[in-house]
């Protein structure tokens, strides 16, 4: 078949596209990474920094499950809080070295995934409340277990001696981790099918798409990382307790700042969770006390005038920057 | 020749509704099967029993001479089956490249040799200016061609169109006669729904009418015209 | 018969009319609005915190504070209306946008009643004379009995709204069919912002009347009432009162029943089970005509 006229100087101009968009994001990549790797060794707040990653993590984490894949699981935290209590178990109780721990949690966070995975056939609304039920039952569920095992209403204490900068470093290796799999899964061609699913399932299965087993995929790669969060901020505060770690203001945050950024694009998420943790912490050290009204007005003002977030309204307004933009 | 595609005594319920009473039909490589009837008649229903997105009640469908009766949709397409919808479902938040790409995602073929067969299909549907473009960005004729192209991907044997003329404009709609050709002359067999009586008798070889979940008349072009039987389902009650 | 259960079975129908009620304008609102409310705890919780406001301040007891939180909580609903829905309405996935919305809401107005009534349980100290009646062979407090007693009248009263009055058939024909109600030349927008009035008011009421029959309440007590809103909405059916008015009495009885037999921590399990239970084996309710998607 001959070659039509227009292939070679649209694959020329492909390539470039591709070539902007990856050293965009190596760019972005490399300036994160670098000025999280500096934050100790110059003597910034760490607290600060280490919640910064965190959110940037979860954030990108329901971005998948949000922007890529279509679902709202408004019971988000119930992988932190499963992660957080698997490594608080493990490593009390059986002595396990925290970097050990972790990946358990992460496969804490896969099997609780696995658990829900029949609520993905339901549709958005109704998906939403079962989620937030189901992580209410995780919750009571963990309170109510033995105070040997969870440590009742007084939580868990690690034992180990809290290493802040150690924990800092892991959480920035799993921040580089979950932003790398999500820029790989943006181009991969399972991010495409899991967005066809999420466009229209039923025509993606009419294309040739497994949609129960493409779902299944994004869902368990949304789970694996709050769990591990939820492990490493375990180490880093030392202790863990049912109400912090099932705290619904997680997942309220993680949604918010995920959606403040823009859903569907690698670095909406970033970009959302730096200037609302940034609003988060310059509210608290002038008005304590508003921090949370802020955080529910912010919210009403995004749906309302922001509502694809700040890339997600850039690219609306620039669609041709689609292609170049992670 | 052998059929590509048989129905044979197709049943579909709705509760106390009969949609489809024992459908017969058959339709070969390279011909074109007009399919009319009027509202209610079960046109629609039966391809989405065909595609698996309606499980049959009795009957069976045979594609190729494998039966696919109750599989599920993924799998019937991956028997070589395509479609278009009436109103057109394009994957709203993607590229029309994108789009034109999700139906051989699990093809063992380079992503570069894939992405050029589409912007190729994108040329014949002349949309490749706006490959780009968000597929909800286009107009209702310009999705349908998207659709069109998008079905196309895999290579199907059999491709069905429901009502592929339906508020479009008639110079697109000249357009669309001459890729239904294509496809046909391609060796494809094309289940084509429509009311556009004209283009059917145009583009058809045979035409099987439905009327009340049976198909009352199938036949050649002058045949299924001059059908009293055909002409009182549409003109009658 | 076992004064424990009967116990159980009282508290339950007392119980069970909040839940009907705070069930059925959440209903309302989805029906109509396609909202889901996921702020109508804080709502109730508002009329709570109101009526202890005007006992605490003005010595006005909650049987008065009835009317006023109904009328203003009215009038906040309008306005809130207004402001906040019309954009949605617009917006590619109005259902996710609006349950995100509300939940930004839902924080805020936690957030101001904590700021004005702080993290302490609040009470309010009202007693009936006699401070408690019997009911054959158990004793009820008044408060409860009376809560009981206006908990049924405005279920009454909602229940001959929507079905005998002319604003009322509309809101069922904009539940039944948002479009089709356009086309015969009702005013949507007015009729959409009144709702989202009535139930804002009902929840209102519905707080004043928690007061009167739960022991205590602080502003984070509204995220419980929500989930016991929407699975009473669930199990009646999305978008049907009569439904939610059944399933809410369902519901109480269930859950106090349930305490009688299980220990307390276990209560809010049964809740979130049986809500999970419904949506995945029937989502379209116990009594729902409105299939899922």
């Amino acid at each position: 078949m001959p070659p039509e006229a227009g292939a070679a100087p649209r694959s020329a101009e492909r390539a470039s596209a591709d070539r902007i968009y990856y050293t965009l994001a190596s760019i972005i990549g490399g300036v994160v990474g670098i000025y999280f790797l500096v934050v100790p060794v110059l003597d910034l707040n760490l607290a600060f920094h280490f919640y910064l990653m965190l959110w940037i993590t979860m954030a990108s984490a329901f971005n998948v499950a949000a922007g890529f894949s279509g679902y709202m699981p408004f019971g988000f935290v119930a992988f932190y809080g499963v992660g957080a209590f698997t490594t608080a178990i493990l490593v009390k109780s059986l002595g396990f070295p925290v970097l050990l721990a972790l990946p358990f949690s992460g496969a804490a966070g896969v099997i609780l995934g696995l658990l829900f995975a029949p609520t993905l056939r339901l549709s958005g609304i109704y998906f939403a409340i079962v989620s937030l039920a189901l992580a209410g039952i995780c919750r009571l569920v963990i309170s109510n277990m033995p105070q040997e095992i969870t440590g009742g209403s007084f939580g868990l204490q690690l034992g180990s001696r809290a290493e802040p900068v150690h924990s800092f470093y892991v959480m920035m290796g799993v921040m580089l981790m979950a932003l790398g799999v999500i820029l790989w899964l943006s181009r991969s061609r399972l991010g495409k099918a899991l967005r066809a699913v999420r466009d229209d399932a039923e025509a993606a299965d009419m294309m040739g798409v497994n949609v129960t087993r493409v779902r299944l995929y994004g869902w368990l790669i949304a789970a694996f990382f709050p769990a591990v969060c939820g492990g490493v901020e375990a180490w880093y505060t030392n202790v863990v307790d049912t109400e912090t770690a099932f705290n619904t203001l997680t997942t309220a945050k993680t949604v918010i700042y995920a959606v403040a950024g823009g859903l569907g694009t690698v670095t909406g998420p970033i970009v959302g969770s730096v200037v609302m943790v940034w609003l988060d912490e310059l509210i608290w050290r002038q008005f304590p006390l508003l921090n949370l009204l802020i955080l529910g007005v912010a919210t009403v003002l995004l749906v309302l005038f922001l509502p694809r977030g700040i890339v997600g309204t850039l690219l609306r307004w620039r669609p041709e920057w689609r292609r170049y933009i992670p | 020749m052998s059929a590509a595609i048989e129905v044979h005594g197709l049943v579909k319920r709705f509760g106390g509704l009969t949609a489809l009473d024992g459908v017969e039909l058959e339709a070969r490589p390279a011909e074109v099967l007009g399919i009319i009837g009027v509202n209610g008649a079960g046109k629609t229903t039966l391809m989405n029993c065909i595609c698996g997105i309606y499980r049959a009640d009795a009957g069976r469908v045979v594609i190729g001479g494998h039966d696919v009766t109750h599989r599920t949709p993924h799998e019937i397409a991956h028997h070589g089956v395509g479609r278009t919808f009436q109103i057109p479902r394009v994957f709203r938040k993607m590229s029309l490249i994108d789009n034109l790409l999700v139906p051989v995602l699990d093809r063992k073929e380079a992503d570069h040799a894939l992405i050029e067969r589409a912007e190729s299909m994108l040329e014949q549907m002349r949309l490749i200016e706006l490959r780009h473009n968000f597929a909800e960005e286009l107009s209702g004729g310009q999705q349908k061609l998207l659709e069109m192209a998008r079905m196309l991907m895999p290579d199907p044997t059999v491709v069905m169109l429901d009502e592929p003329f339906a508020g479009v404009h008639p110079t697109l709609c000249r357009f669309m006669i001459e890729r239904i050709e294509a496809m046909a002359a391609d060796g494809k067999t094309v289940l084509l729904i429509s009311h556009d009586l004209t283009s059917i008798y145009r583009l058809s070889r045979r035409v099987a009418a439905l009327n009340e979940g049976r198909v009352i008349a199938m036949g050649g072009v002058d045949e299924i015209r001059g059908n009293p039987a055909v002409v009182e389902a549409y003109l009658g009650n | 018969m076992d004064t424990l259960v009967l116990n159980g079975i009282v508290n339950g129908l007392i119980v069970g009319g909040i839940y009907a009620l705070i069930g059925m304008s959440l209903t309302l609102l989805y029906g109509v609005l396609r909202v889901v409310n996921f702020a109508h705890g804080e709502f109730v919780i508002g009329g709570s915190f109101l009526a202890y406001a005007l006992f605490s301040n003005l010595g006005l007891a909650p049987l008065l504070a009835l009317p006023v939180a109904a009328l203003s909580f009215f009038a906040l609903g309008w306005g809130a209306y207004y402001v906040l829905l019309p954009r949605l309405q617009k917006s590619d996935d109005p259902e996710i946008m609006s349950f995100l919305m509300m939940y930004g809401v839902s924080i805020a107005l936690a957030a101001v009643m904590l700021l004005i009534f702080e993290a302490d349980s609040r009470s309010i100290d009202y007693s009936f004379r006699p401070i408690s009646m019997k009911v054959g062979p158990i004793y009820v407090s008044t408060a409860r009995v009376v809560a009981f007693g206006i908990t049924i009248a405005i279920a009454l009263a909602l229940t001959w709204f929507l079905f005998r009055t002319l604003p009322g058939k509309a809101l069922r024909a904009a539940i039944m069919n948002r479009e089709a109600i356009q086309i015969v030349g009702v005013d949507v927008v007015k009729l959409s912002a009144f709702a989202f009035a009535l139930a804002s008011a009902i929840a209102g009421a519905t707080g004043v009347l928690v007061a009167l029959v739960f022991p205590a309440f602080n502003p984070f007590s509204g995220a419980e009432y929500s989930i016991i809103g929407f699975i009473v909405v669930v199990l009646g059916g999305l978008g049907n009162p009569v439904g939610a008015l059944l399933a809410g009495i369902l519901y109480g009885l269930a859950e106090q029943l349930a305490t009688v037999f299980l220990p307390q921590a276990m209560a809010p399990i049964i809740g979130f089970g049986i809500l999970v239970a419904i949506i995945l084996i029937r989502p379209s309710g116990l009594m729902g005509w409105r299939a899922q998607r």
